[in-house]
């Protein structure tokens, strides 16, 4: 125990720490699923590692994945400051990727770099708006935030496949659902042959803007206030109301742009399905990060990389892709039991048990 | 004629039919929030239950037996969530959702063997009602009454309000958390169970498509009392089973806008329902959940 | 600092050891399922094709990745495919098409075969078969089955693939029974168990009492219509030992003689990228056997038809054909052209829904 505490004295070390107690719980749970299923560990370990991060292509494919899946922690992360529960990330993905793509059918022979912005823009306004109903419900009804997000996702991957089955169907595309594909100006570059595009810049260089609205400038640390005692907005004057609604608009804006971003570069053309988990896996890592920008991306990365590597695992070792998914819960089990137990070791817990 | 025939016979039961394995689900959650927990991982508890009495019942040939072995194997999987969120103190989220791809997991991979086995399951007695659907409807006064107004009932909300003075009150809150999430997993088993086993008479992984997160959402609709789960849980079935008979109907609208009909009417009639009672802060929501603003 | 190393070293070891080995003359198969491999539905017929390979071409290899969205996921799991040795790659479901097309431009070297579809490339070739006869067999079936001459289908999306079958299904009924509908009812997904099991229900209600299906798997509409004592028809895989009473027919997969002969085809260097199409006389395609249930007589027209078939006297994609709306779609006497056939969005006369 002394030895814990003295490790811990350092926040570096005791990250260091934590990152080496959630490895090894990970190891021990999976090597037991592992001789259970008779797969030799040692071989899955280097398999995962290899699928995920063993080659340029691997790194390259990891990051693809975690791009949608950061700008859907973003999303959630911002509602959740305010303490509102948002689980809308993939509606508000889909309805971005909706109205992007109105825009690059309203204006198709736009100039390359004023489509690329409406196309942009237009995905974060649609993920907004997606949000705006929820927001409003919540600040002036009041509707729980949660059931409304929840069920408008289906409502707005529905409304896809009515788009992509009908009106927006692409006639060139012998009765296969999907628009018609992005041109080469409304989509942002992709770095050398790989599939990494700069919308993963994008990402990053909002979270850095976001760290520092939330954690340097008055509108975001009266969030914090409010979120820990709602009762202040009497005494301070701050109202909750508008700030509901301007954390929602924010966080499925960050949705939105993730849903035209993975529609226009990664698939080049609307189709269903193509959230792929990212809001679910999103709103995952929000949580597991307790909500901080910091942590939320660098867990974003790693959440992308484990979920790309579920195929490079299946091809190698012949495992079904079930056994992918079992080991990716486990590694979640680790994560939050090593986080939790060294939380409650220095004593900041939820403190709800 | 023939169109109204068409959405209207069999109407009611069919409602009950898809109404059932969530109503199981939802109990269940709403006894485990009221406890003070959010727990998402009920979809792959759900999924755990659906797997393990499809199997239980193919090799037994009893489907009360596979309704049992699907109750055990929810409330085995929610042991997970209990430990990560009461002894560890991890995120409730994060933890649920953990668990929901551990359930999903583990069900798909046992659950190949079971792919194209066979079951007889109960044949419906008169008027299409399943013992299940009986069990379900059963539950609802249980849960009413043993969550409103017993002495344990009590001291379960007590723990799911506050903790610190349910402790102050000399009552241990873990205790209460734990059995919360258990019945959850018995509960969210049986869903599963009653899916796979009455419903459907097939496995198939990743089979619940979503119900799991449908309950959790229903449980605000429901306002966390169990009597108004059957009514949340009704509407939901009710819409679904419109937005495939109206299809049956011949209706003009798309089939993938008739498939937005149980979200939409469940939030529909949830957002007319808090209008109506504005004036009572918090609707229900056990203050513990923490996260939630208090309203 | 110690352990690091040496773990680092041990790990090294491990990769080494499972290092690929270099690629024999044999080729390497990489395979790609949209759904679960064992779904007992049309994922099982392609993995059965893929066994089957295994087992007649001694010495190849097959990869297999299961659950892989029709998105750009699978342009990535086909890539490493490859890069894990595959030289020939089966896509086998559907919406893959536009991806192996833009990975064949990246990799000339590895060919591509895709599930159906249009579109070829320099090196991407397709294959699918023509299930319609077997359809149209099966509706005949249905229809002369059927006592309220109200016939039902369950199906996921109103993509070509299904609409033809739906189409097939509708006009066989009517051949034996000239009043017969089909009422259809889209789930919205592949698999989808208990939206199939309550759709089945609705259709019942609804006074059906014969139900065809085209989604993931066909055992939870075949059990269904078991308990509720109607009848239905199979598609993709064989299911009337799940439900013996009610299956009447159906029309199955046999994709393995087919996947043998384009590899024998690529590995011998005399393969070009073109449609292979097999059908119901080459095999690819297979009427299920007779339920109990189905009478003599039934049986013989039934059979008397696919011997016209087999014969080329009979071909079902030939005019007059009336679209839903009663107005003629194909003139008396013309075939179908593939290009119409395969990019089927209309319902036959006598189909109740819309594939909007």
């Amino acid at each position: 125990m002394t030895t814990v505490a003295a490790l811990a004295a350092t926040p570096l070390r005791a990250a260091f720490v934590r990152a080496a107690a959630a490895i090894g719980v990970f190891a021990a749970l999976a090597s037991l699923f592992f001789v259970s299923i008779g797969q030799p560990p040692a071989t899955m370990f280097v398999e995962i590692a290899r699928a995920a991060a063993g080659s340029g292509y691997a790194v390259g494919e990891s990051l693809v994945r975690a791009t949608p899946i950061m700008l859907c922690a973003l999303a959630t992360l911002v509602p959740a400051r305010l303490g509102l529960v948002s689980v809308g990330a993939d509606g508000q993905l889909y309805a971005g990727a909706i109205v992007g793509t109105g825009a690059l059918l309203a204006w198709p022979l736009a100039p390359g770099p004023v489509l690329l912005s409406a196309v942009l823009v237009g995905g974060a306004i649609g993920g907004a708006l997606w949000a705006l109903g929820p927001a409003l419900l919540r600040a002036f009804v009041p509707v729980h935030e949660t059931i409304s997000t929840l069920m408008l996702n289906w409502v707005a991957a529905m409304l896809v496949t009515w788009l992509v089955h009908g009106a927006w169907r692409n006639p060139a595309s012998q009765g296969w659902p999907a628009s018609i594909e992005f041109p080469d100006t409304a989509r942002l570059p992709v770095l050398g042959d790989s599939r990494v595009h700069a919308g993963l810049a994008l990402a990053l260089v909002l979270a850095v803007v976001l760290h520092a609205v939330l954690t340097r400038t008055r509108s975001g640390l009266v969030l914090d206030v409010l979120r820990d005692n709602p009762r202040l907005q009497a005494v301070t004057g701050c109202a909750v109301a508008p700030r509901i609604v301007a954390t929602m608009l924010v966080g499925g804006a960050f949705a939105g742009l993730a849903g035209i971003v993975e529609t226009s570069v990664v698939q080049g053309r609307l189709q269903s399905d193509l959230a792929n988990g990212a809001g679910l896996a999103g709103f995952l890592v929000a949580w597991l990060a307790g909500n901080r920008v910091p942590q939320t991306v660098a867990l974003a990365l790693l959440v992308g990389a484990v979920l790309a590597a579920g195929d490079g695992l299946q091809i190698a070792t012949a495992v079904p892709s079930s056994a992918t998914l079992v080991v990716q819960g486990l590694m979640f089990v680790a994560l939050l039991a090593v986080g939790g137990a060294s939380a409650r070791w220095r004593g900041v817990g939820h403190g709800r048990g | 004629m023939a169109a109204a025939d068409a959405l209207l016979t069999g109407l009611p039961v069919s409602t009950l039919r898809g109404a059932t394995p969530l109503l199981f689900v939802l109990l269940g959650e709403c006894l485990t929030q009221r406890a003070g927990r959010i727990n998402l991982g009920v979809e792959g508890q759900m999924l755990v239950g659906a797997a393990a009495g499809y199997g239980v019942t193919a090799l037994s040939g009893s489907p009360a037996l596979g309704l049992a072995a699907g109750a055990a194997a929810g409330a085995l999987l929610s042991t997970v969530f209990a430990v990560l969120t009461v002894a560890v103190d991890a995120d409730p989220f994060a933890s649920g959702l953990a668990v929901w791809m551990l359930g999903f997991g583990v069900s798909a991979f046992a659950g190949t063997a079971l792919v194209g086995l066979r079951i007889d399951g109960w044949m419906p007695w008169a008027g299409g009602i399943t013992p299940t659907i009986a069990l379900a409807l059963a539950l609802v006064p249980v849960c009413g009454f043993g969550l409103l107004h017993t002495r344990t009932g009590l001291r379960w909300r007590a723990v799911g309000e506050s903790p610190e003075h349910a402790r102050a009150a000399g009552v241990t809150p873990w205790h209460y958390i734990v059995a919360g999430v258990l019945v959850g997993g018995v509960l969210s088993g049986l869903g599963g169970a009653a899916l796979s086993v009455d419903y459907t008479r097939t496995w198939a992984e990743g089979m619940t498509a979503g119900r799991g997160l449908v309950a959790v959402g229903l449980v605000i609709v429901a306002r966390w009392n169990p009597w108004l789960a059957l009514p949340a849980a009704l509407l939901f079935g009710l819409a679904e089973a419109l937005s495939l008979r109206l299809q049956a109907a011949d209706s003009a609208v798309s089939a993938h806008l008739l498939h937005t009909l149980p979200y939409l009417a469940s939030l529909g009639v949830f957002a007319i329902t808090c209008a109506r009672l504005r004036r009572r802060p918090g609707g229900g929501a056990p203050a513990a959940l923490g996260a939630l603003l208090a309203r | 600092m110690k352990l690091p190393h040496r773990l680092a070293r041990l790990l090294a070891a491990a990769a080494f050891a499972v290092a690929p080995t270099v690629a024999s003359a044999a080729s390497t198969l990489g395979y790609i399922y949209v759904g679960p491999e064992k779904d007992y539905g049309y994922n099982t017929s392609m993995d059965l094709g893929r066994q089957f390979v295994e087992k007649t071409l001694a010495g190849t290899k097959t990869l297999h990745v299961e659950n892989i969205p029709e998105t750009a996921e699978v342009e990535k799991v086909m890539e490493r495919m490859i890069r894990s040795g595959a030289n020939i790659v089966f896509a086998t479901s559907y919406g893959y098409l536009d991806y192996a097309i833009a990975l064949g431009k990246k990799y000339p070297k590895v060919a591509f075969l895709h599930a159906g579809g249009l579109k070829l490339g320099d090196n991407v070739g397709t294959y699918w078969a023509n299930s319609d006869d077997a359809m149209y067999l099966a509706g005949m079936t249905a229809g002369a089955v059927s006592k309220s001459g109200k016939l039902g289908f369950i199906a996921a999306f109103p993509i070509p693939q299904v609409v033809r079958s739906i189409n097939a299904f509708t006009l066989g009924a009517q051949a034996t029974n000239p009043k017969a509908t089909t009422t259809v009812i889209w789930t919205g997904g592949w698999l989808q168990p208990a939206k199939e099991a309550e759709a089945t229900n609705s259709l019942v209600d609804a006074g059906v009492d014969v139900i065809g299906e085209q989604v993931d798997s066909p055992m939870t509409i075949a059990q269904t219509a078991e308990k509720r004592g109607i009848y239905m028809v199979g598609k993709d895989v064989d299911v009337s030992k799940l439900a013996p009473k009610a299956v009447l027919t159906g029309a199955s997969w046999n994709w393995g003689p087919t996947m043998v002969k384009l590899v024998r085809e690529i590995e011998a260097g005399t393969w070009k990228p073109s449609h292979v199409r097999g059908d119901l006389k080459d095999g690819t395609v297979v009427l299920d056997p007779f339920g109990a249930v189905v009478p003599e007589a039934v049986r013989k027209s039934v059979l008397a038809r696919k011997g016209d078939i087999l014969a080329d006297r009979f071909v079902v994609w030939s005019g007059p054909i009336a679209g839903q709306d009663g107005k003629e779609v194909l003139p008396a006497g013309t075939p179908m052209p593939m290009e119409q056939l395969e990019s089927m969005q209309f319902f036959v006369k006598g189909v109740i829904g819309t594939v909007k």
